[in-house]
């Protein structure tokens, strides 16, 4: 049974649709396999090949890959949620209640979506933390951490404009909280406060801001910096690995890595 | 190569396989997880109770009609002018199915008859709760997400009282927590905005303490303050649990406090205390002034016997002084310019044998045990301190102490505050309705520093006023103004001139309401002079006769000058009429008795007025309505007309049902009342 | 797989590596007047596809099925509508930001809302750039006693601080860290315990990261649960 599945499988791959789309072929080659990364437009951000040693799980315990699998349950269930959700008030609180009380499995795409972006900005933190005391943010690697610090940036964000949504008392006041602290800049505190809220009070105005960032301009923005911190790894000598590199590597002219 | 790396490897393998094989698992198990959420959804609470009502009815004879009517899925009534939407349909199937009389599980009970539509209002408006919620707990329960719970049954008025302003027959509980609060002057400290922009006003009418050394002395203040029902069972003021020390200090301070008045004391003449004051004739003009409309006295079987809009008088002896007693009786308004009670135009003799009358009613036990050393100048000072802190001056007016403002909390939207704000005491139930009832109960139990005083109300007056506070809601308040019944307008009606000083002497609001201002204990006047004739109004004002032997509280006898009489006639006469009709269009004589004869006819037969009124008192029964023995004398016949044709259009509320009456049958009947002068028996009446 | 060399014809040899299926194939020439020398082992590789892709994806898979458990058994939190006019007592921000919210219970906003995270951000992104957070070296291996003496200026200098403004809540954890850097101090590599061997090898950067995160940790789990009404300290198991 099982094998004729993989036969009915290997028969789809042969087809001309099938090699239309992926060009590597089937073969087991080091060749194939080093096209099917290198050829796909997503993937070809990834080396071809990675130490032996990296897949150990203490070597990075899969953090980064973690964070990105949050991300990628946060924009599927947070593009789900879109379909049922108004950003205007009161309207957003009832929407909420909804997806809770009448939306099919509405409560737990929210569930899901709440509970993953805690996770991501936890694991964001992880992340940072594991690669700061691995040293992986040495040379030639140091434009990756700042990409990353931006990325961790990027996540609060995500998570802070994403907490206002459901429009209840929480996150009413905890966004009153927590944007009352930019009222505290000298000079253009005030000022930073307005355009955040686009008000000086938390209402429909910042309501309709926060969805816009929450759903259009901050995954975006999100989305690119992720692509370029992928390719960085492979541009920047793959997966740091302690043992191999020397403490204070001065970093190398391109062209020179094998990888 | 190292050995660890190796051991970690392999034991990939063991488990997995290789990579592409544990995907293959781990999306299995993926895919699996994912799907138990349908599956939750597939179980839900409403789904269970659709599945079960449709188990229930297949037995039943009236299976095919409740089955036709059964519409499965989630139910909704979506109002968008309340901004609600109630799914409680969705497991309350039933609550329109008549034939369900007999089930009484929930949730397939139909819902009694109401004199509103659910389609029109939806459940949550009466009953709160959570209407869009599908579940049990979080439709009736308070959740962190929704507030407001269910109201309990025994509460359900207070959700009519939101639309519902004025008081009305169908909310009897409604109605008497809205008196009471307004009665007992808990909208003196607490403001209760209502949503027409009005602020509810207090009834209860307590008299100022500025000159209170003129009327009684600190020793009874002191037994008052201590529990002020050892005086008067009937006593409004509550008891504010006070000290010794501080009911000492305090009435320390209102003596020193104090100023005199002039004129409102009168030396008690050395005669009338020497003469033995005559009982008899005390309690005869106490009964013809008609004091009992206003006073209570306890009788001997300890109940009260009287109005409740003066204070009681069962121990009056025992509180004022009788030089004050006898000029307030001459004149109340010297002492209190504002005071409900009306001045008489007692002569000497009679205010002298009234004061006799009410200063033998005396109770020795009251005042025996309070001894009180003269007040040193600490404990005055720490009596107004006292003053201040308990708000005595948000009810009583005291001079040098400012009424404070904002002295309790506001009450206009507590009956959506979130439980979130309340403090409950060990033992409660944690939810609004009985927090507010043991707020209401003994409300120093909450906490040490509390002013509240403590009430003395039965449980069915402390249903009462929680029903009342329930009502004052953030719905009542936003509630659209089509929706509404609006209560009758507060009124601030001033007649003018001298007729004006005359009837607030004589305090004719106290009872009589003129223009939407007065009270209801006496009928009102607004169109007086349309209905009656000038010359029964004057005879009516120097001897008031009641209309309704039935009634126990009358108009009393004022004595009246004919200026003052012709003063007031003149001015009702000329200003309360109505701009409908004319009051001399009809003819008051010169009826042709065949005319009158239909009339009786009329009255006897064909509309059997004699139920409720009465013309001959030998045969006639009728007690409901006034006596018309006379009527021809009193009103007018323009008035008696255009009341047959439509009497809620004169008076709206009336007891007297609208017949319809043809103009013929209206102008027989008005001749006939026309024809009832009955000058011999109201001159009988008289002696 | 090894040509045998031609000897007479050619002044080099050529070689092959055997290992086709884990590397590429590298053709080698050596000259004779060279000797083959390896300079670094190359690690062994594997290739990304399948080998890592589907690893990650399966890791990313056992995150889900956990995420859409927790999802399944815990619903989001969601209270009363939206309501200007109730304050709640406390009103929290987002746990994250808790951290923050409990300095600005101790400093004036501007400094702990503004200028504090600031410098975190800004640190944070200046680490790869200084040198003295690329040296792996131990933090008292070299010029022990002037750093020792430098470590002790700022202890105090830092507990003072705290102290003077009240934040015992991050007094406690600074205290810890320079207990630890002390016993670091008397540790060397030679030290007889693993753990001290590994504290004398620390370098700079890890303490001041390692206090950063402590401070982090302890600040947000205050913040979230040991703060009641009026931000006024509450233990999270007496209700």
């Amino acid at each position: 049974m099982a094998k004729t599945a993989a036969e009915y499988f290997e028969n789809l791959r042969e087809s001309r649709v099938w090699r239309s789309i992926f060009r590597s072929g089937t073969g087991t080659s080091t060749l194939h396999r080093s096209l099917a990364i290198q050829q796909n437009i997503f993937l070809h951000l990834f080396s071809t090949k990675v130490r032996r040693r990296m897949l150990n799980f203490s070597a990075t315990w899969y953090l980064g890959t973690l964070t990105f699998g949050t991300f990628v349950i946060l924009v599927v269930t947070g593009i789900l949620l879109m379909l049922y959700y108004h950003p205007s008030v009161p309207q957003a609180y009832a929407d909420t209640k909804d997806l809770q009380f009448v939306v099919s499995s509405g409560l737990f795409l929210r569930n899901l979506d709440r509970w993953s972006a805690h996770a991501m900005v936890l694991l964001v933190f992880a992340h940072m933390f594991k690669v700061f005391y691995r040293g992986a943010y040495r040379p030639p690697r140091e434009f990756n951490w700042v990409i990353g610090v931006v990325l961790l940036l990027l996540t609060l964000l995500l998570s802070y404009t994403g907490y206002l949504l459901p429009w209840d008392q929480l996150a009413f006041w905890a966004i009153t909280v927590g944007s009352n602290i930019a009222s505290a800049v000298p000079l253009l505190g005030n000022k930073i406060h307005f355009l955040l809220l686009g008000g000086n009070l938390v209402n429909a105005n910042a309501l309709l801001r926060f969805y816009v960032l929450h759903c259009m301009i901050l995954p975006l923005a999100a989305f690119f910096f992720i692509g370029i911190h992928f390719w960085r790894i492979r541009k920047d000598g793959g997966l740091y690995t302690q043992q191999s590199e020397p403490a204070a590597v001065r970093p190398q002219p391109v062209g020179k890595e094998a990888q | 190569m190292q050995s660890p790396q190796d051991k970690s490897y392999s034991l990939w393998h063991k488990l997995f396989g290789d990579p592409i094989r544990a995907f293959g698992v781990v999306s299995l198990l993926f895919l699996m997880s994912l799907a138990i959420a349908p599956a939750k959804n597939h179980f839900s609470e409403w789904r269970h109770y659709q599945k079960s009502y449709l188990r229930m009815i297949r037995g039943r004879g009236d299976a095919v009609t409740l089955q036709r009517h059964f519409r499965g899925g989630i139910q909704q009534m979506w109002l968008p002018e309340l901004g609600a939407v109630d799914r409680c349909t969705t497991c309350h199937v039933g609550q329109k199915e008549a034939s369900l009389v007999d089930v009484s599980t929930q949730p397939y009970r139909r819902h009694p008859v109401i004199p509103h539509s659910s389609d029109q209002f939806g459940c949550v408006i009466c009953h709160r709760g959570q209407g869009a919620a599908t579940t049990v707990e979080e439709a009736h329960r308070s959740t962190l997400a929704w507030e407001q719970p269910l109201v309990p049954t025994r509460y359900i008025e207070s959700s009519c009282g939101q639309c519902h302003r004025a008081s009305f027959a169908g909310t009897p509980q409604l109605n008497q927590g809205r008196a009471l609060l307004t009665r007992f002057g808990c909208v003196h400290c607490h403001t209760v905005k209502l949503p027409d922009g009005s602020t509810m006003n207090a009834t209860d009418d307590p008299p100022p303490l500025s000159h209170i050394a003129d009327k009684t002395t600190r020793e009874w203040i002191f037994a008052w303050l201590k529990d002020p029902r050892a005086y008067a069972a009937s006593a409004t003021m509550p008891n504010f649990l006070l000290k010794d020390e501080d009911a000492r200090d305090i009435s320390a301070f209102l003596i020193a406090n104090s100023t005199p008045v002039r004129d409102d004391t009168i030396p008690i003449s050395s005669a009338a205390q020497k003469s033995a004051p005559d009982p008899q004739a005390g309690a005869s003009v106490y009964g013809e002034s008609f004091c009992a409309s206003c006073h209570a006295v306890q009788n001997a079987a300890g109940n009260l016997v009287g109005g409740d809009i003066g204070p009681e008088l069962t121990r009056v002896g025992s509180k004022v002084k009788p030089e004050w007693l006898q000029a307030w009786i001459r004149n109340p308004r010297i002492y209190d310019p504002r005071t409900a009670m009306s001045h008489y135009r007692f002569n000497d003799q009679q205010a002298d044998v009234l004061t006799g009358f009410l200063s033998s009613k005396t109770d020795s036990d009251l005042l025996a045990n309070v001894h009180l050393d003269p007040a040193t100048p600490e404990q005055i000072a720490h009596g107004k301190t006292l003053v201040t802190e308990y708000g005595c001056a948000s009810c009583h007016e005291i001079s040098g102490i400012k009424k404070p403002e904002r002295f309790a909390p506001e009450l206009t939207r507590i009956g959506s505050k979130p439980i979130s704000l309340l403090i409950f005491i060990p033992g409660m139930q944690h939810t609004l309705p009985d927090y507010i009832v043991n707020k209401i109960k003994q409300p120093r139990a909450f906490g040490t520093g509390l002013k509240m005083p403590q009430y003395n109300f039965n449980p069915a007056q402390v249903d009462a006023l929680t029903t009342a506070l329930l009502s004052f809601t953030d719905q009542a308040q936003t509630m659209p103004a089509a929706l509404t019944v609006p209560a009758m307008a507060v009124s601030n009606y001033q007649p003018a001139g001298k007729a004006g000083q005359l009837m607030n002497d004589l305090a004719c609001f106290s009872c009589h309401t003129i223009n939407g201002r007065g009270g209801d204990m006496a009928p009102d006047l607004t169109l007086e002079g349309s209905a009656v004739q000038r010359k029964w109004l004057d005879d009516f004002l120097k001897n008031p006769n009641t209309l309704r032997p039935a009634l126990i509280r009358r108009m009393p006898k004022f004595n009246l000058t004919d200026a003052e009489i012709a003063t007031l006639s003149d001015y009702i006469m000329t200003v309360y009429q109505t701009p409908a009709f004319d009051r001399d269009s009809m003819p008051e004589s010169g009826y042709s008795s065949s005319q009158v004869e239909q009339g009786r006819q009329l009255f006897y037969s064909k509309y059997a007025c004699q139920s409720c009124h009465i013309i001959d008192p030998k045969i006639d029964k009728g007690y409901i309505g006034p006596t018309l023995t006379q009527v021809g004398s009193r009103l007018n016949a323009a008035w008696i007309y255009r009341w047959l044709r439509n009497p809620q259009a004169l008076r709206p509320g009336t007891t007297e049902p609208n017949r319809n009456m043809s103009e013929e049958d209206a102008r027989a009947l008005t001749a006939f009342m026309m024809s009832q002068k009955g000058s011999g028996k109201q001159e009988a009446k008289k002696r | 797989m090894t040509d045998p060399p031609s000897k007479d014809k050619k002044d080099f040899v050529t070689g092959v590596d055997s290992n086709a299926r884990k590397s590429p194939r590298r053709v080698v020439f050596v000259t004779r007047r060279t000797s083959a020398q390896v300079k670094a082992v190359d690690e062994d590789q594997v290739q990304t596809f399948p080998e890592v892709l589907f690893r990650a994806l399966v890791a990313i898979e056992v995150l889900s099925i956990l995420l859409v458990w927790i999802a399944l058994l815990f619903n989001a939190p969601l209270e009363g509508v939206a309501d200007p006019s109730h304050t709640p007592n406390p009103a929290k921000a987002p746990w994250y930001f808790l951290g923050l919210q409990e300095m600005l219970h101790y400093f004036p906003p501007v400094v702990a809302g503004v200028l504090v995270p600031t410098l975190v951000i800004i640190a944070l992104i200046v680490i790869p750039y200084f040198n003295i957070n690329i040296e792996a070296e131990g933090l008292f291996l070299q010029d022990r006693q002037s750093r020792l003496r430098i470590c002790y200026v700022v202890a105090v200098a830092m507990s003072l601080f705290l102290t003077y403004f009240h934040v015992y809540v991050a007094l406690v954890p600074t205290l810890i860290v320079i207990a630890f850097m002390l016993l670091a101090a008397q540790s060397s590599p030679q030290s007889a315990s693993p753990f001290r061997r590994y504290l004398a090898a620390q370098p700079l950067s890890y303490w001041i990261m390692t206090w950063f995160l402590f401070e982090l940790v302890v600040l947000t789990v205050v913040g979230t649960f040991f703060r009641g009404p009026g931000w006024s300290w509450v233990w999270p198991w007496r209700n």
